[in-house]
């Protein structure tokens, strides 16, 4: 799976951080960084709630 | 309706040849074109130019030249614009005298392309905003005893101003709020009318009490600040945001904000989840007692959930589905901010019309929330929009109780959050039921910033 991110709608909430840590981060100035763009298959289950529980729905998941 | 609402951010785009000017909307009368329309009826107003205009039409608010995009298609070219195509600072001359001169949009390009500015509505402090909400609607029910009737504006207003001054704010800067501040702070909001296109400041009794209700609220704040340093409080642990403001001086000693503006500041980050947010508890809560069978449904889902005594804060925090649903269809219908508005920079082009620079863009919830074409039966309350397979507010430029794009209203995950958190707690306690007719709870659409209209009564009773 691969993740994207519309950086139109994204507005560092940070809520993907506090789902898929490993996967997510927001850097000094609040902007969201991927910090795995193609996370392996036992984080879906996390990087599928980062989508899901993002407040602007910037970001989405698309097979490899 | 506030820039403050919306969050900044953005990239131009390149030049491209003029098209034609969006046409003019009939009846627009000499000097005030569409303005007393706008002040009387705003979301026929804005359906007339959708009917007779299609997806782009132009109004004039005493000679400021607004242009209306309805649809998804030209809405989304509205939202994904660029900060510096689209300017939200100058677009809303209303707000100006309540927040006072450079106050809201004095961050550079620079600043607003950062994250979220107000670290305290990141993920990570909603917990602890949830154990403050459930707490201060706690202390709003103290008082109601078994059984009697309340003001649905006035219950909502007073207590979003103790939650949204608590959570952005401080704490302890809360426990210095009365209800003379929430009736204060609804004089402010009551000064936002569309005259302001005219001029701001005209003599007119609406800008007067406005004026009268900012001063109020300056001196308000230098009695909290003046106990403060008195007790002591405003130097020791339980220094929050306003006393370090306060106490920064200039190298001459005088303060380097002076009351007048940390005044503004207060105001501004109140402002935008105040009237918001109280207006939408109010509408919910109507909502769910017009609709007895949806109002049956959360209310099983409330006790079930906190059967096993577990606390509030939470649960606000997961999920709560059927509530959830009702409060964003009671957002679809009856959206706080019913026209959000941009100044255009530099040439905006959308197919083969051209909005030149110095005329304002806008988009209306109110419409587009409305429009059958993606809402199926647009004025029914009808929850069941949001459930699995259906989820009508996945358009996301179509479904905009809270505008979209990178503007969208960054308080709006809290604002979801605080509403759980405020039915979870209320519920669970008390029985509701309309005190009017059910068609007479309307909004008043007199002013920029939307109120419930009253009377706009209900009664309750103890569970």
């Amino acid at each position: 799976m691969k993740i994207h991110v519309d950086m139109d709608l994204c507005q560092g909430h940070g809520a993907c951080v506090a789902e898929a840590p490993s996967v997510f981060a927001l850097d000094r100035d609040g902007r969201l960084v991927v910090l795995n763009e193609s996370p392996d298959e036992p984080l879906r289950d996390a990087v599928k709630a980062a989508v899901k529980y993002c407040p602007t729905r910037a970001l989405r998941l698309e097979p490899n | 309706m506030s820039a403050a609402l919306e969050t900044p951010g953005a990239a131009p785009s390149a030049a491209q040849p003029r098209g034609v000017a969006p046409p003019l909307l009939s009846r627009s009368w000499p000097v005030f074109g569409h303005l007393q329309e706008l002040r009387r009826r705003p979301i026929e107003l804005f359906w007339r130019v959708r009917n007779e205009c299609g997806e782009i039409g132009e109004l004039n608010f005493a000679g400021n030249r607004v242009v209306l995009l309805t649809g998804s298609e030209a809405q989304e070219a509205f939202f994904r614009g660029s900060d510096e195509q689209l300017d939200q600072a100058a677009a809303y001359p209303f707000m100006t005298p309540v927040f006072g001169r450079g106050v809201v949009f004095d961050a550079t390009p620079e600043q607003r392309k950062q994250g979220l500015r107000n670290q305290s509505l990141r993920d990570s402090f909603m917990r602890g905003h949830a154990e403050v909400i459930a707490r201060e609607t706690e202390r709003m029910m103290a008082p109601l005893g078994d059984a009697g009737e309340l003001d649905l504006l006035d219950f909502f207003s007073e207590l979003t101003m103790y939650t949204s001054s608590a959570c952005l704010i401080g704490k302890q800067f809360r426990e210095e709020l009365t209800s003379e501040w929430f009736r204060v702070f609804y004089e402010l909001e009551k000064g936002t009318d569309a005259l302001a296109y005219v001029n701001p400041y005209l003599p007119l009794p609406v800008f007067r009490q406005r004026d009268r209700a900012r001063r109020r609220m300056v001196e308000l704040l230098t009695e909290v600040f003046a106990r403060r340093a008195a007790s002591g409080a405003a130097a020791g642990e339980k220094r929050e945001l306003f006393d370090v403001l306060l106490s920064i001086r200039n190298p001459d000693g005088t303060p380097r904000f002076p009351i007048d503006q940390i005044t503004g500041m207060f105001i501004s980050m109140m402002f935008a989840g105040h009237h918001t947010t109280s207006g939408t508890a109010a509408w919910t809560l109507i909502e769910l007692l017009r609709n007895p069978g949806f109002g049956a449904r959360v209310g099983g889902e409330l006790d079930a959930l906190y059967s096993d005594g577990r606390e509030v804060s939470h649960q606000a925090l997961r999920e709560i589905p059927e509530l959830e649903n009702a409060i964003k269809e009671t957002l679809r219908l009856h959206p706080p901010l019913i026209l959000l508005m941009r100044r255009v920079e530099f040439d905006f082009h959308y197919k083969g019309w051209t909005v030149p620079a110095g005329k304002l863009v806008g988009v209306s919830p109110a419409l587009s929330n409305r429009m059958p074409e993606c809402f199926p039966d647009p004025d029914r309350y009808d929850p069941d929009r949001y459930a699995e397979g259906r989820e009508e507010d996945a358009q996301l430029f179509a479904w905009i109780p809270f505008g979209a794009g990178r503007h969208r209203c960054v308080g709006a995950a809290f604002a979801m959050m605080q509403l759980k958190a405020i039915f979870s707690t209320l519920l669970q306690r008390y029985a509701f039921e309309l005190a009017q007719q059910p068609e007479s709870y309307r909004n008043d659409h007199s002013r920029m910033v939307v109120q419930l209209a009253k009377p706009c009564r209900v009664r309750y009773r103890r569970r």
